[in-house]
């Protein structure tokens, strides 16, 4: 094949060629690498390459499919890591230079997984410092961009992760989401990202910023993918204290139901309300679609949802602070200024702000949960508008006004963050600039096989996940 | 920190960088002061509405996946 067309391939497209050896896992490699060094120095979405690593494992698994051991779908499919999820003797620098240095030991539980699976890792994304932050505005590895427009940000913290798929330079790359740092470069990348049900995907040996908030997971071009990744890297893991001991579903086959039957919640005031023009517009149509297709859609109201901004910021602040506190103390010249800033202020709250947030969330959840008696799943947009320029910290939503940008993009994605729930993003149009829309699709506790299905039954109808950004 | 008008002030962020044994430039306290002022405005919204009677059995999540 020739190397346009290997970057073109999804999983789900590789995997049998790979298994039937029509496809070369060291050709499929080349083929990203020679990507990755074609475009990183516009996008800088890569901070480091695993050129040889990552040949070296291609041909370790060539070896091993021509001796007949296909591991699985993953075999010889390359991924790409965020900068924060440990790779043993892979420099991980959770985007800051405090961590420039240091190459662990030891994988993450998701790393041992993928390897363990077959998977080429042929990069580590670059982030937002210690992903606190929604830009990937990264003042130590560079400014992240946006492969639909690059003057545009990636949107954060997981926006190399972003930009590494969108501008098909692997075929899945693993974020990490505490209050929508997955879905929200999924959304503005026009890609699929999930953020599991916590507990749900071991967090073992990835550099935490929200204990009681943080996820891993994949970002992929297809929920079909998405799912392929997830089944892989998910399930009980004895190294993570939150890690959940509930049976993984049967996904694949719960993706196939198609979405007929299943109810649709919009949040009243809330799931359509203080967003651009384009993103509702977006959102409505695909609505229209789920309809089409089956669903029906209902109102729901959850009087508590407002607050929830408020009880993120003080959570995401409270808690990077406390595993920040030695750092901020004894190297404080070597954060960027937004993230020292945040964590300055995160040591200044007082710990009744902290609990009221707390059990908030325990609002949230019980307001939530009385909701999926009535309807399988809620929809938001992702966030409320599309990608910004590069180095904004202001965003204009409606009526002229200028919104601080770290508020504005926890809108919506800081919700199901909050609540403890599944959450699934996906491409659902493009603005009037080209630049794509994510609508959010949150699920029940550990029920991710409903937002596949839901997700997969949408792209099977629709072909905006097929477009091809311009980079 | 009580009033919720101006819950912030330099004088403030002072007594907070003393109670968390944080020591920052001046130049830094004065920059904290709007920011923070604008997240502990917002907070202290949050608390009042949790503080209410009705709430008074709300236990915090700090743990997930529930216990």
């Amino acid at each position: 094949m020739a190397q346009s067309d290997l970057l073109t391939l999804t999983i789900a497209q590789a995997a049998p060629k790979l298994e039937r050896g029509e496809l070369s896992p060291v050709d499929l490699t080349d083929a990203m690498l020679q990507r990755i060094g074609a475009v990183n120095k516009q996008l800088n979405a890569y901070i480091t390459v695993c050129d040889q690593q990552a040949r070296d494992a291609a041909q370790a698994v060539e070896r091993l499919i021509h001796a007949g051991y296909y591991l699985g779908p993953l075999t010889g499919i390359p991924i790409a890591l965020k900068d924060n999820i440990y790779t043993r003797g892979i420099r991980t620098t959770a985007g800051a230079k405090i961590l420039s240095d240091f190459v662990p030991d030891e994988d993450a539980t998701v790393t041992a997984r993928l390897r363990r699976a077959g998977a080429i890792i042929v990069g580590k994304t670059n982030m937002h410092e210690f992903a606190w932050g929604g830009t990937t505005d990264n003042p130590h590895y560079g400014t992240c961009r946006n492969p639909w427009n690059p003057e545009r940000f990636p949107a954060g913290s997981s926006g190399g992760s972003g930009a590494a798929v969108a501008a098909r330079t692997c075929l899945s790359a693993l974020g990490t989401d505490t209050g929508g740092s997955i879905r929200l470069p999924s959304a503005v990348n026009g890609i699929v990202g999930i953020r599991p049900t916590i507990g749900r995907v071991s967090n073992y040996n990835v550099v935490p910023l929200a204990w009681t908030m943080d996820t891993v997971s994949p970002m992929t071009r297809t929920v079909e993918d998405c799912l392929t990744v997830f089944e892989v890297i998910a399930g009980y893991d004895p190294l993570d204290a939150h890690s959940a001991q509930v049976p993984l579903s049967d996904y694949r086959v719960e993706m196939g139901r198609g979405m007929r039957g299943l109810r649709i919640g919009l949040i009243r005031d809330y799931s359509l309300t203080h967003v651009q023009q384009a993103v509702g517009d977006a959102v409505r149509a695909a609505l229209r679609t789920m309809e089409r297709l089956g669903a029906q859609i209902e109102e729901i109201p959850m009087p508590s949802i407002h607050g929830n901004i408020s009880a993120q910021l003080t959570i995401e602040s409270c808690e990077p602070s406390t595993y920040h506190q030695e750092w901020l103390r004894t190297r404080p010249q070597d954060y960027g200024e937004d993230v020292r800033t945040l964590l300055e202020m995160g040591e200044m709250y007082l710990a009744t702000h902290y609990l009221q947030a707390q059990r908030y969330r325990s609002v949230l959840r019980k307001e939530f949960l009385a909701g999926f008696s009535q309807v399988d799943v809620f929809v938001t947009p992702t966030l409320p508008f599309t990608a910004t320029p590069c180095g904004a910290t202001e965003v204009v939503i409606e009526n002229d006004r200028k919104e601080d940008m770290l508020s504005a993009i926890m809108q919506f994605t800081g919700v199901p963050s909050l609540a403890g729930l599944p959450a699934l993003s996906l491409p659902v149009g493009f603005d009037p600039d080209g630049m794509p829309v994510g609508m959010q699709v949150i699920g029940r506790p550990f029920d991710e096989g409903t937002l596949f299905r839901i997700g997969h039954a949408y792209q099977g109808e629709t072909d905006w996940h097929t477009r091809t950004p311009r980079v | 920190m009580a009033n919720s008008k101006a819950p912030v002030t330099r004088e403030s962020i002072d007594r907070l960088c003393a109670l968390a044994d944080l020591s920052l430039p001046g130049e830094r306290r004065d920059a904290l002061v709007a920011p923070f002022g604008g997240l502990v405005a917002a907070a202290n919204a949050l608390s009042r509405k949790m503080a209410e009677a009705s709430r008074r059995g709300v236990l915090p999540i700090t743990r997930f996946p529930e216990r």
